[in-house]
């Protein structure tokens, strides 16, 4: 009986100490985010975007050598992109936990996990796409980062498609471990077959590496701003289902 | 114990068992399923009728453009197109029927290493996958490269196409035994299935399209594809013999 008692203690659960900071973080996130957007424009300094060879049309326009103000999109980009990854790895090592276990708290944290993942990777791709659009005039390409932030997305979707497709809750639990466990593995095969076999077809770019001292530190804020958000969503939404939860259990003892 | 014939088992009792090994076992749920197909030869007919259709489709699509259009730069892409598709179908059937007959819980009955039925039922459906490549792909053949005469190099065509039915066998198997216990299995299985065997594809495509095409250098491209897409099927392989335990008991 202690026994058990210690273990549902070391449960993540609805109510410990995160919960209380969670709102807080989520504001002091969104007024970081909120800085880092201003900073982005108004203290890192203009950037040559990616480098034009020669002249190329852009945008509907001739543009030779050109200060990007599409550069801009970096700050949140990566930030964001960094926070999705972080979230997957995080649904991940729960949907391990939950096949070592097989403790239905895992799962939800897994999900959880998942659900802030597929928000961050959404908001990714989309930041990716405009950016693509102005540096490299087009809308997509199947150049390695984005074919695999495609299928990144793409998995993601599908782990929610396969959980509304099954009813039991500890079935839906271990289909949807295992999916996230082989998605984990596949997304990086992913990344290196697109990038290590040659082709042709797609441009080859070269970004100067590096960052300033302005754009590492506006990189910066925005990137502590999206992980509070990352957090404080998580846990926000960890309590909501949880309580849930909690009062379906509630029911269905009253009922008995 | 994998090597021969078995052990011989004492029970309390003093009756004499022979416990088959691990390879007698994976031979017996393997003949189960090829002997199931020859009699009812519900998933070639299927597949193969299958693969036909999705050529003549491809026929249309390219009735317009044949002239103009180097077919042979897109003909690794299509062929893997229509492997793809076809395998979806197949591996949708592969747990059908399993499970209508309530075979699965019949074989889940037995005292077995669960990995054994993932092993037996990849090599089934590899099997499958293979006999209705042996009729496609020479009909592609006919149908689309014919006139325009592809490389020397074509027959190297056999290494990526086993190669990656090899994968698509392992991770099919995998999915196709979480989607047979979901609403929808058929989108289902789709859904999962195409993402996640992308890199693979990705790869075959490229190793199939290097020596049909055959330009200078295909063979560096051609190995280089070849040993990413052997990479992905031994992690991908190994990963479903550790998870199988768990999709299947679920």
């Amino acid at each position: 009986m202690s026994e058990t008692k210690r273990r549902a203690a070391k449960l993540p659960e609805a109510g410990q100490w995160p919960d209380r900071i969670a709102p807080w973080m989520l504001l002091a996130g969104a007024v970081l985010t909120t800085i880092g957007f201003l900073m982005a424009f108004f203290y890192a300094g203009p950037v040559n975007g990616a480098a034009v060879d020669g002249v190329e049309l852009i945008g509907g326009q001739m543009v030779s050598s050109k200060l990007l103000l599409s550069q801009k999109i970096f700050y949140f980009h990566m930030p964001v992109a960094i926070v999705s990854f972080a979230s997957l790895a995080f649904a991940g090592y729960y949907a391990i936990r939950f096949l070592m276990t097989k403790e239905q708290r895992f799962d939800t944290c897994s999900k959880i996990g998942m659900e802030i993942a597929l928000l961050f990777v959404v908001c990714t791709m989309v930041t990716g796409e405009m950016w693509t659009r102005f540096e490299w005039g087009v809308w997509w390409t199947w150049e390695p980062r984005l074919t695999t932030y495609l299928i990144l997305m793409l998995v993601v979707i599908a782990y929610f498609v396969l959980r509304s497709a099954i009813d039991e809750p500890e079935r839906r639990a271990t289909y949807a471990a295992v999916i996230s466990v082989i998605a984990l593995v596949d997304v990086p095969i992913c990344y290196m077959v697109t990038r290590l076999i040659p082709s042709s077809i797609h441009p080859v770019v070269l970004r100067e590496g590096g960052m300033s001292a302005d754009m590492g530190m506006t990189v910066a804020v925005v990137m502590a701003g999206m992980c509070m958000v990352g957090f404080g969503l998580y846990r926000l939404r960890f309590r909501q289902v949880r309580l849930a939860q909690r009062v379906e259990a509630m029911k269905e003892q009253l009922e008995d | 114990m994998a090597s021969g014939k078995g052990v011989d088992v004492r029970t309390a009792g003093g009756v004499a068992l022979r416990k088959p090994s691990t390879f007698q076992q994976y031979k017996t749920l393997l003949r189960k399923d090829l002997e199931q197909e020859f009699r009812t030869k519900e998933m070639l007919t299927s597949m193969g009728i299958y693969a036909l259709l999705v050529l003549i489709v491809y026929g249309a699509a390219l009735g317009q453009t044949a002239q103009a259009l180097d077919v042979l730069q897109v003909a690794g892409g299509l062929l893997w197109a229509l492997i793809v598709f076809t395998s979806l179908l197949g591996l949708n059937r592969s747990f059908g029927h399993e499970k209508e007959q309530g075979c699965l819980e019949g074989i889940l009955l037995v005292p077995l290493d669960r990995s054994v039925v993932f092993l037996a039922k990849a090599t089934s459906n590899l099997l499958f996958l293979l006999a209705v490549e042996v009729i496609s792909v020479p009909l592609f053949y006919f149908f689309f490269l014919t006139s325009v005469s592809p490389s020397e190099s074509f027959g190297l065509i056999v290494a990526p196409l086993f190669v990656g039915t090899v994968g698509m066998a392992g991770i099919g198997t995998l999915l196709s035994t979480i989607t047979v216990n979901t609403r929808g299995k058929d989108v289902m299985l789709a859904v999962l299935f195409v993402p996640l065997i992308f890199p693979l594809l990705y790869a075959c495509a490229s190793a199939t399209t290097a020596v049909v095409v055959g330009s200078d250098g295909y063979l560096d491209v051609f190995f280089q594809s070849l040993v990413l897409a052997g990479g992905y099927d031994v992690i991908m392989l190994l990963l479903g013999w550790v998870l199988y335990d768990f999709v299947i008991s679920a």
